[in-house]
């Protein structure tokens, strides 16, 4: 796993965070990516992601906001880093490049 | 928003992810999950959300937990799973056969363990239960006779209380022996209730005993002499959906009579409790005027009738305590009794041991459904014997697929896997069949559980699988006996070299045989304890039941005596004799026309009336007698009960000597007694003894008659000496013994005099032979869950032996091909293949015969008349197994042995 890429997946996530803008934290970012995608997501895979994306230094997170619908406990809330911006913005300009370079659609396109 | 109790998340869940959670996650995980929960539970129902619940869970743990197997090598991980799967799925018949052999043990596992969770979880849900003990009395006769009993004095209890500091409090309870008819007087709703479904108790009961109440308080519901405590069912009965409480209920006849407030309705009680009723009667109320005011009479020091709790102070000991007791009695009783009860001790019992840790009591016992320890202990020896069985199996059965993976083996180690890499494999293929079989284990455990209430009358709740004691020890039962299971076919597979495994032509060995002979062997050790184990049960049960009784209970209708008895004189003082020999009189008058009305039908040859009928311990009382003459220290234990004229006839007693109780001749001091007494007392001959005196306590009585030893219970008990009283002023059972073969005709006419004679009372009848033979339920039982363990292990067995012999089946086709180009003919080769299976059965007999010669011997000496252990006991299982293996065996022997040489010769 040294592929320093991110996955279709973690790259959602990401973006969700991003959308959310420091009020992200598993369960929000478990429905702004369900929203946008129209697929149903796992809890745990939410997470787990979230902590893989956090270890490579994409996020970064606080413990903050209880509330009593969560039995008193505290969310963490998970924010984008600078490096994390840069790898989402790279992804997006492989991508942008990638489909300038697609022949019939330049042509429907224009 | 307000998290009440029925939004709770799933504990179990909950208190898994709690331990196995790294705790720096806990505040957030836990608390996403509890979120989510909540709002899943309003939106699709809380079904759905439990199970999102634990899903959501089970992916973080293994997401999340330092011991996640996928972190490090995950692709090979996944790798593994999808071998074993194609491996599972490429042998469809032989993964079935090792699932189901698997989940079938597992389950009859399950089944056992939740009922023996259940015996031992009897009356263990009480707070305090701990320290809270039951008095038995022992006492010993100067004839050095020992009686014991569960029941204490009333006035016992107080002033225990009072002189030792140690008893933190006590409780009394009293069960009544006579049946009573209970009214709803708004609605007229009236229903014969059972001696059993009243209980009278002390104030404090629901206080002592956990038995939840629906509506009202523990400590108010019983403070007036008439408040009265029901049950969910009884009120169902009675008031329907109406709320009972404050209604009255009337209960006419029994021993309380009287009108009562219901002040409390207790949930259903559980299962798991020696205390069973359906109405509780505060004991203060029988206390003044139960028996219509006869209680009292004896001041309170006398009369053995009541069950007492004790809760003692934690610190405290109870053989301290009991020694304290003991100088209680001798000090108060000894002021009061003008008889010698003999040298009386106490033992206190603990709550917890009431159900499995009872002794027969010389007095039957007022507990309900008591349990059988050593039956207890039998069925946990077989669920032993079944899941070992089970594994064995598989073990057998995979070593002998194991020839076939040989190749890939050996493919595998010549590209490089290590031997851990393919032992990892191997067992991850055992914790799939072995997870899978555990979860069909749980499927069928849960359909049969509720089965066993209706097909052979066990009880059960699922109380064991609400514990999370359980699923722990289940998890690791399980995951350990996939290792186990899989250790030895992997460590033959993996110790494989890549060379012998792909060199071609047949595996001539694989692993030992003779381990595996081994497991064969204990198989059938196992099948043959089963085997005679059921038919030993089943003997013993056939010999009770055509044992000679001494009686004759053949077409002897039984009917509950009357309640009510229209125009009887009232008696208003329960000590006034006069008043009571007057209802006596009354009552006796009318039975004795509704007998005559009887007798007088030509299908009818006897009647008669009791307290007390066969296979019954009710109205039985316990006496010391001796013969007349002999000094009161020479007084020996002996039952008696009263009856009344023509219960000798009805149920067919043969009298030896002398004549039995008639209308005019008998008189009050007159009584019949059995051969065991003449014995027990030093009477001599049946005829010597006739016109003897014995003295029953301080009453002189005249034996006028005597009768052969005859079996008044179940044949568990030793002849006992009995003495028939002559007597009758209570009929609590009409006994009509019918000479016909028009038993509907006499049925009618029964009805009709009966309805006649004794207007609003209800008919009940059954026939006697019935009623005895339901004794031996319990051993009936006992019997077919022996018969069903044995079938499944035999099966199981039979499946292992099925893989064996078709194994060496196959290593031997060489063989069997030169053996028939050289002439041998298909007998002699079947006797080849089978020979070695008939001398592990011979090593499995001979290890079996000690064992049931044991187990056999201590399970009759449970009874005093008990069937020869006999060689059929042996003989029988060895000749049903024998038939079974070589059934199993031959199917595959005779295919092998009948086999084209040419296609065994032929190189591969």
């Amino acid at each position: 796993m040294k592929n320093k890429g991110l996955g279709e997946f973690e790259e959602l996530v990401l973006l969700a965070v991003c959308i959310l803008n420091g009020e992200g934290y598993g369960i929000s970012v478990k429905k702004e990516v369900e929203r946008h995608s129209g697929r149903s997501i796992l809890l745990g895979a939410v997470h787990i992601t979230l902590y893989r994306l956090q270890e490579k230094g994409l996020l970064q997170s606080e413990i903050g906001g209880s509330t009593e619908k969560r039995g008193g406990r505290s969310k963490r809330f998970f924010k984008i880093t600078d490096l994390g911006l840069k790898q989402l913005k790279a992804a997006q300009a492989v991508r942008q490049k990638m489909w300038q370079l697609i022949p019939q659609l330049k042509i429907t396109l224009s | 928003m307000n998290v009440n109790k029925k939004n709770r998340t799933p504990a179990l869940a909950t208190w898994l992810a709690n331990r196995l959670l790294k705790s720096s996650l806990h505040e957030e995980l836990l608390g996403d999950l509890e979120e989510i929960y909540l709002e899943r539970v309003s939106e699709n129902g809380k079904l759905y959300a439990r199970i999102k619940y634990w899903l959501d869970m089970l992916h973080m743990l293994i997401g999340f937990s330092s011991l996640n197997p996928f972190k490090t090598d995950s692709a090979m991980y996944k790798h593994y799973l999808i071998i074993a799967q194609r491996n599972l799925w490429r042998n469809k018949v032989y993964s079935l056969i090792n699932i189901l052999s698997l989940g079938i043990g597992m389950s009859v596992c399950l089944l056992i363990a939740a009922y023996v969770y259940f015996e031992f979880s009897h009356d263990r849900y009480h707070d305090n239960f701990e320290n809270t003990y039951r008095v038995i009395l022992e006492n010993t006769n100067a004839a050095n006779e020992k009686g014991s009993s569960p029941y204490t004095t009333y006035a016992f209890a107080e002033a225990a209380k009072a002189e030792i500091p140690e008893i933190d409090s006590f409780t009394r309870v009293y069960q009544p022996d006579e049946s009573a008819l209970v009214t709803n007087p708004e609605t007229e709703k009236t229903i014969s209730q059972n001696a059993e479904s009243f209980l009278f108790a002390d104030k404090n009961f629901l206080e002592r005993f956990n038995f939840p109440l629906k509506s009202g308080t523990p400590e108010s519901v019983q403070n007036g002499m008439y408040d009265m405590v029901i049950t969910e069912e009884i009120a169902e009965k009675y008031f329907g959906k109406k709320n009972p409480l404050g209604k009255n209920l009337r209960i006419d006849g029994g021993n309380s009579a009287g009108n009562y407030t219901v002040t409390g309705v207790l949930k259903k009680l559980p299962l798991n409790s020696h205390l069973k009723f359906d109405f509780l009667i505060p004991i203060s109320n029988f206390w003044n005027q139960g028996n219509g005011g006869s209680a009292k009479r004896y001041g309170g020091w006398e009369r053995q009738w009541y069950g007492t709790y004790f809760t003692l102070g934690t610190t405290a000991s109870p053989k301290t305590v009991s020694a304290k007791l003991d100088e209680v009695l001798l000090k108060y009783e000894g002021e009061v009794l003008s008889e010698n009860r003999g040298i009386e001790k106490t033992t206190l019992q603990n709550l917890g041991d009431i159900h499995l840790a009872s002794d027969k009591y010389t007095v039957p016992d007022y507990a309900a459904n008591k349990g059988n320890l050593l039956n207890v202990q039998i069925f946990i020896i077989i669920a032993i014997f079944i899941l070992f069985t089970a594994w064995f199996n598989y073990i057998n059965l995979s070593t002998a697929r194991s020839m076939h993976r040989a190749k890939e083996v050996g493919i595998r180690k010549s590209i490089g896997a290590h031997k851990k890499q393919l032992a990892t494999q191997f067992l991850t293929e055992s914790l799939l069949v072995n997870l899978i079989a555990a979860m069909l284990a749980f499927s069928l455990a849960f359909v049969v559980l509720p089965l066993l209430n209706t097909s052979i009358g066990i009880e059960l709740d699922y109380g064991l699988f609400e514990t999370p004691f359980f699923w722990l020890s289940f998890t690791t039962a399980v995951i350990s006996g996939s290792l186990l299971s899989g250790l030895y076919p992997t460590l033959v597979l993996t110790s494989l070299g890549p060379i012998g495994a792909l060199g071609g032509g047949k595996m001539t060995s694989l692993g030992n045989l003779s381990l595996r002979k081994g497991l064969i062997a204990f198989q059938f050790v196992a099948s043959l304890l089963l085997i005679a184990g059921t038919f030993l049960v089943y003997k013993q049960v056939t010999f009770m039941k055509n044992q000679e009784l001494g009686m004759d209970m053949e077409k002897v209708v039984v009917l509950k005596g009357p309640t009510i008895i229209s125009d009887m004189p009232e008696v208003t003082d329960g000590t006034n004799m006069d008043q009571i020999r007057t209802a006596q009189a009354f009552t006796k008058a009318i039975f004795d026309s509704f007998k005559g009305e009887l007798v007088a039908h030509s299908a009818i040859s006897a009647v008669t009336g009791s307290r007390a009928i066969p296979g019954m311990s009710q109205s039985i009382s316990r006496n010391d007698i001796r013969k007349m003459g002999q000094p009161a220290s020479a007084g020996k234990y002996g039952r008696s009960f009263p009856v009344g004229p023509g219960f000798v006839e009805t149920y067919g007693f043969k009298l030896l000597a002398g004549a039995s109780f008639s209308e005019h001749t008998t008189k009050d001091g007159h009584v019949i007694v059995n051969e065991e007494a003449l014995n027990s007392y030093g009477l001599g001959s049946p005829q010597d003894a006739l016109q003897q005196k014995i003295m029953m306590g301080s009453s002189p009585k005249t034996i006028i008659g005597v009768v052969k030893n005859f079996h008044w219970q179940s044949l568990r008990d030793q002849h006992t000496p009995y003495i028939l009283r002559s007597g009758g002023g209570i009929n609590s059972f009409i006994s009509v013994k019918i000479n016909t073969s028009d038993i509907a005709g006499s049925l009618g006419h029964i009805k009709k005099e009966y309805a006649s004679f004794y207007p609003g009372n209800p008919l009940d009848y059954f026939f006697m032979d019935d009623a005895f033979d339901r004794q031996y339920r319990e051993d009936v039982q006992f019997g077919n869950l022996f018969l069903g363990f044995s079938i499944l292990t035999i099966f199981i067995a039979c499946i292992g032996l099925f893989a064996l012999v078709s194994y060496s089946a196959n290593l031997k086709t060489k063989e069997i091909g030169i053996r028939k180009v050289l002439g041998a003919g298909t007998g002699n080769l079947m006797l080849l293949l089978s020979k070695e299976y008939i001398v592990m059965l011979g090593i499995a007999v001979v290890i079996s015969i000690p064992a049931i010669v044991f187990l056999g011997k201590s399970w009759l000496s449970n009874y005093a008349f008990r069937t020869e252990l006999g060689i059929d006991t042996i003989i029988a299982p060895v000749l049903v197994l024998l038939l079974i293996s070589i059934v199993t065996v031959s199917r595959q022997t005779y295919t092998s042995a009948n086999s084209d040489p040419v296609k065994a010769l032929r190189p591969d």
